[in-house]
């Protein structure tokens, strides 16, 4: 495989996955502290 | 209203069915391979994020602000003269929703068949035609709908309890398919014919519309499902950070549908890979598709995980266009029973023709996939009748929201969506001209003619029946005067 193949290949899976996983992870973040300030309350 | 998802992982798995479809796993990877590869993805995330992110930011925000189907929704958000906007976006889904259900049967169809070992040892292309010639489609077709009706029979309980199981499964399943794929023998082809950009593509003005059409039509943006899964989320929901994840989200799962695709095609039949991405989407997934897996080690067992994902990511989808259908019809006064009982009868009649005949399945296919476009379009008018910064600051950024959304927002959706919207119309329509030399013929299969004929019938009706559809819904939603 080409090296350009391979830069592209970690670049886009690393933009997509890595983006979905980094917004799921704000997501659960969020939600574990708002739990929290609910029970809190 | 106590009909809302119970968690913020209902709404985002419900909504995530929505959007993986059967695009993501039949569309994408010929797309990609046949418009520059590597080229086609940088393109494919630009738009990603000028188009189909904002464009959900605002069906969430219409959803959670109006609580309303479409039609309600572009009454309360656009102004009464603008039901037939809603109204148009309804249709166009509803219509989709009439031979989506086709879809879906074939794919139940060639799972019971790869499950059971009847597609073992037979020849895909006669298996094909011998099923798609018989009265088979009609059945599947029924059972298709029946399911999706079903779950929708129990309200947003049953889409989220069917998402919640479905969609982490479907995502097992691609990820393991994937992995089967990458590990045959010869794959790297695959992963180097995707992967590998040809920079002088991006040139290309074809490669970008390609990389918008493909974010157009399987990320569901500007549909108007999100809008009505957005009326069932609790009232401290966030919306940009659902959107986000929601885009990112299906476009992981079109990524490694491209990459199970490709390699697998790369690795058991480099010869035929042009003539295989080149044979169209029926013919990638039916045809294709089981002669590769007859040739893989436990290929039986990878055939029958290829449909089953395939089934769940066509059910998911075609419950979301059947609540969409239903919820415009509740809005107008129905109970929810009656509702979907009529769309059932409809969805039944109005999809055997798709059923009977590839030709009308293939013409409804091309007329309301460029309807989106003009739907992505209804939604950015309405947003902006509304107000762009109004939206932004006291919905999107409002209560609940995890991240804040600035000004570049209100740029895409006054200026970049409705300029991309109306390219992708035109270019769609210009290049039909080549594909039937009668090209205006309003009986056509895929060509302009066909298009103008049937818009301007749906526009015409929907328009003259306006006041009606805005009084109609009048009284829907939590935010109704």
């Amino acid at each position: 495989m080409s090296g350009l193949a391979i830069l592209m290949m970690v670049l886009i899976p690393g933009l997509i996955w890595g983006g979905f996983l980094y917004l799921l992870s704000r997501a659960i973040r969020s939600e574990s502290s708002k739990r929290e300030v609910g029970d809190a309350g | 209203m106590s009909d809302r998802f119970s968690s913020r992982w209902g709404l985002v798995l419900a909504t995530l069915g929505m959007a993986v479809g059967t695009g993501n796993i039949w569309r994408f990877p010929r797309i990609v391979a046949t418009n520059g590869g590597g080229s086609f993805l940088v393109a494919w995330v630009v738009f990603l994020i000028l188009w189909s992110v904002p464009l959900m930011m605002v069906e969430f925000s219409f959803g959670k602000h109006t609580r309303s189907g479409t039609v309600g929704a572009f009454v309360r958000m656009a102004g009464k003269k603008f039901a037939w906007m809603g109204g148009w976006v309804a249709l166009c889904a509803t219509a989709i929703m009439f031979y989506y259900s086709v879809v879906a049967g074939w794919c139940l169809r060639y799972l019971a068949a790869s499950a059971t070992g009847g597609l073992a040892g037979a020849d895909p292309a006669e298996v094909w035609t011998s099923f798609t010639s018989s009265y088979e489609p009609m059945v599947v077709h029924a059972l298709a709908l029946g399911l999706g009706v079903s779950v929708c029979w129990f309200g947003v309980r049953g889409i989220e309890g069917v998402a919640k199981v479905l969609i982490p499964t479907l995502f097992v399943l691609v990820v393991v398919l994937a992995i089967r794929a990458v590990t045959l023998p010869g794959a790297e082809l695959g992963l180097e014919f995707l992967f590998k950009p040809d920079w002088s593509a991006l040139s290309d003005v074809n490669i970008w519309l390609q990389a918008l059409t493909q974010n157009a039509w399987d990320t569901g943006a500007g549909w108007g499902l999100i809008l009505t899964y957005a009326i069932y989320m609790r009232a401290r929901e966030d919306v940009p950070l659902n959107a986000f994840m929601i885009g990112f989200g299906n476009n992981s799962v079109s990524l490694l549908a491209g990459i199970m695709v490709l390699c697998t095609v790369f690795a058991l039949d480099p010869g035929a890979a042009s003539e295989i991405v080149g044979a169209g989407n029926e013919g990638l997934t039916f045809v294709w598709m089981p002669q590769l897996f007859a040739q893989m080690p436990a290929g039986g067992l990878f055939m029958t995980l290829f449909f089953l994902g395939l089934s769940f990511a066509a059910l998911t989808s075609l419950i979301s266009m059947i609540e969409l259908a239903t919820r415009v019809l509740i809005d107008a006064g129905f109970q929810r029973k009656q509702a979907l009982l009529t769309i059932a009868g409809a969805g039944l009649i109005f999809g055997l023709p798709s059923a009977r005949s590839l030709d009308f399945f293939h013409n409804q296919d091309w007329v309301w996939g460029v309807g989106l476009m003009l739907s992505g379009l209804f939604f950015a008018i309405a947003a902006r009748r509304f107000g762009l910064e109004k939206l932004r600051r006291e919905v999107i950024n409002g209560e609940g929201a995890d991240l804040e959304v600035g000004r570049w927002w209100t740029f895409l959706i006054a200026v970049v969506v409705p300029i991309e919207a109306v390219v992708l119309m035109v270019w769609w329509l210009w290049q039909a001209r080549t594909w039937d030399p009668d090209w205006l013929n309003p009986l056509g299969v895929a060509n302009v003619g066909t298009v103008l004929a049937q818009f301007a019938l749906a526009l015409t009706v929907l328009l003259l029946l306006n006041r009606w559809l805005a009084r109609r819904v009048a009284g829907s939603g939590e935010n109704a005067s």
